[in-house]
């Protein structure tokens, strides 16, 4: 049995960090706690954690804040608690960085959730590694840039071909409007979210059943998208 | 600094000016008059019976007295008398008069002339009075109408100095209200005038340094009690005749009763507010009351359960503990309810609109709605190719949960609910149906009210909040929110949202 995943929670509210960490512990990882940013920094320089999970309102500095600091020398993936209500201040935490979000109240199911998947995931190495993406019945060839259902080739025009990798390539994680506009189409349109909304539409007719309830291209609405394989 | 006050110095001169014309081109009227007339006449000297000549004179008299007035009338009947002697009256050519009734029919004349000039300066000053007044109540009539138009103290203040200053041509014209009688002592005004005008309830006016002006202090005086004084300076021409006074003091007592009514009816609209806060408050406490401690209640009995029988078979604390959980979401839905109806009604919403594909929302909503649906099946049917919709997505897709979980609570849960979303026109419609026991019969329209349900005291949680937030939502969209009763039971909310122009993107689609 190897080591266990180490996580590292930020959390300034005690009693959620009791029970965040108790089921975390529950499921095998190894859990390290802190109260504050400038305690959260130092924590993380000593455990290198797996993943970190960082509440947005910390006593000393701002969430948002935390992330562009930490990924200057980190690309741990970090999952965002937060009580905020509104999109911008979880956009601007996606935008600094950060990979998924919880709002609270939040139930422990999906916690874990989500923490396995961000800990499942490592989309750089794994499209360096194997150029195969596979969800669904779906099989994307990174190599040949072809993608296909149940063997059946699918027609994409080369837009939809960059946003399905995009999303695909990022599994789990919640990716906001400005981030897959520069990745897909160049830092110049990172405002054009009527585009993005069309070519998403277009993508889901292609490869959802029900495009009005897709399974693989979910909305997080005002914030952006999440592929789920 | 005199330059000030010019303009109306430069007024008064310019009317004398233009008096002095006017009767300087009454006495050439009138000689030319008589003169063009003796002219003409002398030819028929010998034909003209010497009475009948004198009676054109006479004409001559009458017409300019009645244009001209006293003055001209005098004139002609001098000049007139002179030139008739002078020409006619033999012996021609000379002022010599030698019958007596020549002289008798000059005198005539000029008794003539006193009565048609004083009868016609009585008459011109008669018309400029009735003129003057008519334009006073017509300058006083429309006051008054602007007047009852104004809703606040301050509009009427503003709108009766801007009359004041616009017939009156006053300055510096301001309200010394009743409580500032003794501050507000200045240049224009002493503490002891300001009272007297009050006392006195007249108009006072003092001179100033120019001596053109005067300072004039209007009292508002109503039955009730005193508004203050509005205090003045103005041209003292403004004020000479007792129908001026007259007239200004109608202006003050017209301000005192607009004045008045503002007053009350902002008393009576803070009175109505405080009412309808107090009632809101009371609607918020006891629904506070009835469906927070429900759940709370809940909450505790079973955590106390938990802990104080330790015993308890596994199904049945899992049974504890999932309830636990539904209650403790049920008071975060309440929660969340009520922040977003007082973020909505505070106006602190802004409106984050984007062109957004309905689908887009529709998925969103439907995926959380999972959570509360269970096993419900939710029927959905949307238009093909709609156009995109400019809207709030969040917002919406808020209103969107509100109106199936509206649905799902208040319908039995083998029943169908159903989300439909077409053109409608220009509205784009997403109506949710449900097969319920339905709307009350009357008075739909209050269910969408804050704190309103359809059934008070219902079994089934909720604060009747839910509609409130769709109804202010659909509002803050330009769109709106209907219901009516379904054919074969049930009923059908309808939110309507306004469909503009969507812009035309350039898609550079290289398939």
């Amino acid at each position: 049995m190897s080591e266990p995943e180490r996580i590292l929670l930020i959390e300034d509210d005690k009693r959620i960090r009791e029970f965040v960490s108790s089921a975390l512990e529950a499921e095998g990882y190894r859990v390290f706690e802190a109260g504050t940013a400038g305690w959260g920094a130092s924590e993380a320089a000593r455990h290198k954690p797996h993943l970190v999970m960082l509440d947005l309102g910390l006593p000393d500095r701002d969430g948002s804040e935390f992330i562009r600091d930490f990924r200057g020398w980190s690309t741990v993936p970090i999952l965002i608690v937060s009580a905020r209500a509104d999109e911008k201040g979880k956009v601007e935490a996606l935008d600094s960085g950060a990979d998924d979000y919880l709002t609270k109240p939040f139930g422990v199911p999906e916690l874990l959730a989500r923490v396995r998947a961000l800990l499942r995931r490592a989309p750089v190495q794994r499209l360096e590694s194997n150029p195969i993406i596979e969800f669904g019945d779906f099989i994307i060839d990174c190599v040949g840039r072809t993608v296909s259902k149940a063997g059946q080739p699918i027609k994409l025009s080369q837009i939809e071909y960059r946003l399905l990798l995009a999303m695909a390539g990022n599994p789990g994680r919640v990716l906001t409007h400005r981030q897959l506009l520069v990745q897909v189409w160049g830092g110049q349109a990172a405002d054009n979210h009527e585009y993005l909304r069309v070519y998403v539409g277009h993508l889901r007719q292609k490869i959802e059943i029900h495009p009005a309830q897709p399974r693989h291209i979910l909305t997080e609405i005002g914030i952006g998208y999440r592929f789920q394989p | 600094m005199p330059h000030e006050y010019s303009s109306s110095e430069e007024d008064v001169a310019f009317s004398r000016l233009i008096g002095k014309r006017r009767s300087i081109r009454g006495y050439l009227a009138a000689t030319l008059y008589i003169l063009a007339g003796t002219l003409l006449t002398t030819p028929l000297r010998g034909v003209l019976d010497l009475s009948n000549v004198a009676l054109l004179y006479v004409l001559a008299v009458v017409l300019n007295g009645v244009r001209y007035g006293r003055g001209v009338a005098i004139f002609a009947a001098v000049f007139g008398s002179l030139v008739f002697a002078y020409v006619f009256v033999p012996p021609h050519f000379s002022l010599a008069i030698t019958e007596i009734q020549y002289l008798l029919s000059a005198v005539i004349m000029l008794v003539v002339a006193l009565l048609v000039g004083h009868v016609t300066a009585n008459l011109r000053s008669h018309s400029e009075v009735v003129e003057a007044q008519a334009a006073q109540n017509k300058a006083l009539y429309e006051f008054a109408r602007q007047l009852t138009a104004t809703r606040s103290s301050e509009a009427v203040l503003e709108t009766s100095l801007r009359f004041l200053e616009r017939n009156f041509a006053a300055r510096h014209a301001h309200l010394i209200g009743p409580e500032q009688v003794h501050s507000a002592a200045n240049a224009l005004a002493d503490a002891a005038l300001i009272q007297a005008s009050r006392e006195r309830r007249q108009l006072l006016t003092r001179p100033t340094a120019v001596a053109a002006n005067v300072v004039a202090l209007l009292p508002l005086l109503t039955a009730e009690s005193g508004h203050g004084v509005i205090c003045f300076e103005v041209a003292a021409s403004q004020l000479e005749t007792q129908s001026q006074r007259e007239f200004l003091e109608t202006v003050g007592s017209l301000i005192a009763v607009a004045l008045e009514r503002t007053h009350y009816a902002e008393v009576a609209q803070e009175v109505e507010l405080r009412h309808a806060a107090a009632t809101l408050r009371n609607t918020i406490l006891s629904s506070l009351s009835h469906d927070m401690r429900t759940p709370l209640t809940a909450l505790v009995g079973t955590a106390d359960t938990l802990m104080l029988a330790p015993m308890l078979p596994p199904e049945k604390q899992h049974a504890l503990l999932s309830g636990l959980r539904e209650q403790a979401q049920s008071i975060f839905q309440f929660v969340n309810n009520l922040l977003d109806m007082a973020r909505l009604q505070s106006g602190g919403v802004e409106l984050n609109l984007a062109w957004q594909p309905i689908e887009e929302v529709v998925g969103v909503t439907l995926q959380q709605i999972k959570s509360i649906a269970e096993a419900r099946q939710i029927g959905l049917s949307i238009d093909p190719d709609l156009p995109p919709v400019l809207i709030d997505a969040v917002l919406i897709e808020r209103a969107l949960w509100n109106l199936l979980e509206n649905a799902i609570k208040y319908s039995p849960a083998d029943s169908p609910v159903e989300l439909a979303i077409r053109r409608l026109g220009d509205e784009l419609d997403i109506a949710v149906g449900d097969r319920g026991e339905g709307l009350p019969t009357e008075n739909v329209e209050a269910l969408f009210g804050l704190f309103q349900r359809g059934h008070a005291e219902s079994s089934v949680p909720g604060a009747g909040l839910g509609l409130a937030i769709v109804k202010n939502i659909a509002e803050a969209h330009h769109g709106r929110l209907t219901a009516n009763r379904r054919k074969g039971g049930g009923s059908c909310f309808h939110l309507r949202l306004p469909l503009g122009q969507a812009p035309c993107l350039a898609l550079e689609d290289e398939a």
